[in-house]
């Protein structure tokens, strides 16, 4: 086998202190008796040209470039070599100049150490063998989970870019959280006013068609992997026509059947089949059969017969369906819920009247949940004071220790809300941190300061705090001793993510943080990708999270996408990966569990472990797990290590 | 055991690629030497480095192995770090089955900016077994792996 090792002297900062004579000399001794060729500076464009061309004229089986860090120049010198017409994986560096020219003192001990180093690759460039990257189809198609912020903006923008997109919500609507709000942090837009044009043209604009929007549906399997899943979708009936309903809302008129809305927080009535709450997308209403009259035996078409668009419209035989479509990546975009603030002990919720919830004071806010906007207590009155309990539940070890991060805004939101329609109303915020950061948060911060009727006290625990009736049907905040009447109390619960994210963590095998949210690749390189390849993260299904930071999040889960799976091209499978030699496999498992990448699988027909090449990354943890030496490492087997280890001893 | 005057211990490093080697690279770049002692084998997570290889590498001549990882929770490959760290107390058992002291095998965290905790780490090691002295096989100082269990009630 021919070896050529490339020496550079990277002008003096390897010269100075390792001799290429010296070396040269010592090379004699190595297997294979290379040949040394002593360069000046390999990396620069001159370097690369003669490295190429005095590859093509030696012809070496072998290479070792003795230069800089590999994590420097390695993907160059690889890039050469297949100008060169040689695999790129023949080659190996010795880095001899971060790790020994630049960190030994003495020139003779240096080049000492260098000839080991180079002796070491040597022996080990002899083991390697060519790999090939591999070539994989794919579908560009995507799929997004959830119709809320981010899930919206990610799907319409990846429909412009001309992919199919299957929206999948849960709930009978779309916009997700905000919708339900009458206006927003940080300037008071109106939130279905602000939303609108996305949702108008996620449904009706110029790219829609390419958009297929399923509500009332969910995730049940997702099998493959990047490039190449197939997921299957159960579509929930929702009995009414989306494509033939015209939101005229006859069919509500005519029900009998009612039950309590669970879209205005159970504080108002709906019947069997009705709207979520006015004005929502699409327009048509959802019928709930376990409401229905006839989910009791009884015989009833009211609302079928009522429909002015003919007998299609509603239909009430409708069932489940699965569907099943191939998508090449799937964006989780599931969002966030509130914390059940009743498990906050002293905060009254669900004990006491008048003790709200943010959500639930939300929609008492809006003209379309249950009070059309208006602020009043259980009573009936208008409150003449209020007290707004900050981090109920964040900041807190005995719950949620982080920061919520979006109360302290809306809660001054709310400040200026209900000032501007109760100008009398006192408002105390309790609060324990406040986070207000960025450039626009603070105006309602100040609005709030600045309103003579309000006041800011700290507290330090949340068992400083205790909400209790108190005299004339007032309820009383008492903050260690210190007692406050108010008529209303709202609570800042701590973000969580929505319900059902357990559901998909298991299905996907999509990691989750010790608070339940999805766990990102890298919290910071990479926040919007998940450990699982193609399985994007967006939203405040991550981390809680306002509108905007959603609406950035969906755009770069549509980066990873676009960039990632392109319509006719073909993906590059890395050839540093791991693979089973089935005739040693015993079975174990040991490699599944150990593998973050849920790139092993059992096959358990053959009784053996597979690894799929498009997840692996290339760690080698599972080579070293496996007990029967069954898993090879390419590019880092035991033979090559132990050879370069062997190698350097001598 | 007592330290041989002059005696320079061969140690071989296993440094994964994202964290410490990267770190080596920076000390490199801060041009503090350090002791020569320390050949370094790259491998692209610490979660691949094998016990066996600590064992062959003492087999075939090395005083003393330092395994350098991502520092814990800063894992490219999320956990492979914590594979080693499981796998080392099995290893510490093993070497003092074998009679070789648990020191001459160093797990240590270094991060790609940790240059100067590099160098600090490859000090200390070269000096742990400098002072250790050259690694006498069993079969060569006469413990063998039955004296062990012996020893044991």
């Amino acid at each position: 086998m021919k070896t050529d090792i490339y020496f550079c002297n990277c002008g003096s900062n390897i010269a100075e202190k390792i001799s290429s004579e010296t070396v040269t000399g010592a090379a004699s001794s190595f297997p294979d008796q290379p040949y040394v060729k002593v360069v000046d500076f390999i990396c620069s464009e001159e370097g690369k040209l003669q490295f190429e061309e005095s590859l093509k004229a030696e012809q070496p089986d072998r290479v070792v470039v003795a230069a800089c860090s590999p994590r420097d120049h390695e993907a160059t010198f690889r890039r050469c070599l297949t100008n060169a017409g040689m695999n790129p994986y023949l080659m190996q560096m010795v880095n001899i100049r971060e790790q020994i020219a630049w960190v030994t003192e003495d020139p003779a001990i240096a080049t000492e150490k260098a000839i080991q180093a180079i002796r070491g690759a040597v022996c080990r460039v002899r083991l390697q063998q060519p790999l090939e990257k591999k070539q994989l189809e794919v579908c560009p198609d995507a799929l997004v989970v959830g119709a809320g912020p981010a899930g919206m903006k990610a799907a319409l923008s990846l429909a412009e870019a001309g992919r199919k997109v299957t929206l999948v919500e849960r709930t009978p609507f779309i916009g997700g959280l905000p919708v339900r709000f009458e206006e927003l942090f940080p300037a008071l837009e109106c939130a279905p006013c602000m939303l609108e044009p996305l949702m108008g043209e996620l449904l009706h604009g110029d790219h829609a068609g390419k958009i297929e929007l399923m509500t009332m549906a969910e995730l049940v399997e997702v099998t493959g992997f990047y490039g190449n899943f197939i997921a299957r979708i159960r579509q929930k009936p929702r009995h009414v026509s989306l494509h033939e309903c015209i939101g005229c809302g006859e069919c509500v008129e005519a029900c009998p059947a009612v039950t309590m809305n669970e879209f205005n927080s159970n504080a108002s009535e709906r019947k069997a089949i009705d709207f979520a709450f006015a004005g929502i997308l699409p327009n048509a209403p959802f019928l709930m059969e376990e409401v229905c009259v006839r989910s009791r035996g009884e015989e009833c078409r009211a609302c079928k017969d009522a429909c002015p668009m003919g007998e299609d419209v509603v239909n009430l035989e409708e069932a489940c369906e699965i569907v099943e479509r191939r998508i090449g990546s799937v964006i989780l975009a599931t969002g966030a819920a509130l914390y059940d603030v009743s498990r906050v002990t002293g905060m009254g919720m669900g004990l006491l009247p008048d003790v709200y919830d943010a959500l639930q004071f939300e929609r008492m806010l809006s003209s379309t949940g249950p009070t059309g906007g208006e602020i009043v207590t259980a009573g009936g009155c208008a409150p003449s004071s209020v007290a707004i309990i900050h981090c109920v539940g964040s900041l807190d070890d005995a719950h949620k220790p982080y920061c919520s991060g979006i109360c302290c805004q809306y809660a001054f939101k709310f400040n200026h809300l209900i000032s501007a329609k109760l100008p009398e109303t006192t408002i105390i915020h309790y609060h324990r941190e406040l986070m207000l950061p960025g450039k626009e948060a603070h105006t309602l911060f100040h609005h709030a300061v600045s309103n003579r009727n309000s006041s800011l006290k700290r507290y330090v625990g949340i068992a400083d705090l205790e909400i209790t009736q108190g005299d004339h049907g007032r309820l009383q905040v008492s903050a260690k001793g210190e007692v406050t009447p108010a008529d209303m109390v709202i609570l800042c619960p701590a973000v969580i993510p929505a319900e059902g994210a357990d559901t998909l963590s298991a299905l996907l095998d999509v990691g989750r943080d010790s608070f339940g949210f999805f766990r990102e690749l890298h919290g910071r390189l990479d926040a919007a990708q998940s450990s699982i390849k193609g399985i994007y993260l967006a939203g405040a299904c991550q981390e809680p999270m306002d509108i905007r930071s959603a609406m950035l999040e969906g755009m770069a889960t549509v980066g990873h996408t676009l960039a990632g799976l392109q319509p006719g091209r073909t993906i590059e499978i890395e050839p540093i990966t791991a693979e089973v030699d089935e005739t040693h496999c015993a079975g174990c498992h040991l490699c599944i569990s150990v593998c973050p990448y849920r790139a092993i699988s059992f096959d358990a027909g053959k009784n053996v472990s597979g690894i799929n090449a498009v997840l692996c990354h290339g760690c080698g943890t599972c080579v070293t797990a496996c007990p029967a030496g069954a898993i090879t490492g390419h590019h880092f087997t035991n033979a090559q290590i132990m050879a370069e280890m062997e190698g350097v001893l001598k | 055991m007592t330290a041989e005057k002059g005696f320079e211990p061969k140690i071989i490093g296993f440094l994964c690629n994202w964290c410490s080697y990267a770190g080596a690279d920076k000390a490199g770049g801060m041009q503090q030497p350090y002791p020569h002692n320390v050949q370094v084998i790259r491998v692209m997570c610490s979660g691949r480095v094998d016990p066996q290889f600590i064992l062959s590498a003492l087999a075939k001549g090395a005083d003393g192995v330092i395994i350098l990882a991502c520092h814990p929770g800063d894992c490219h490959y999320k956990e492979g770090n914590c594979r080693v760290l499981q796998r080392q107390s099995m290893l510490n058992l093993m070497l003092e089955q074998l009679g070789i002291e648990k020191e001459r095998c160093r797990l240590d965290y270094v991060s790609a900016g940790e240059g100067e905790k590099f160098n600090r780490v490859i000090r200390e090691m070269v000096e742990t077994v400098r002072a250790l002295g050259p690694l006498l096989l069993p079969s060569e100082h006469g413990v063998m792996p039955s004296d062990y269990y012996a020893s044991k009630p």
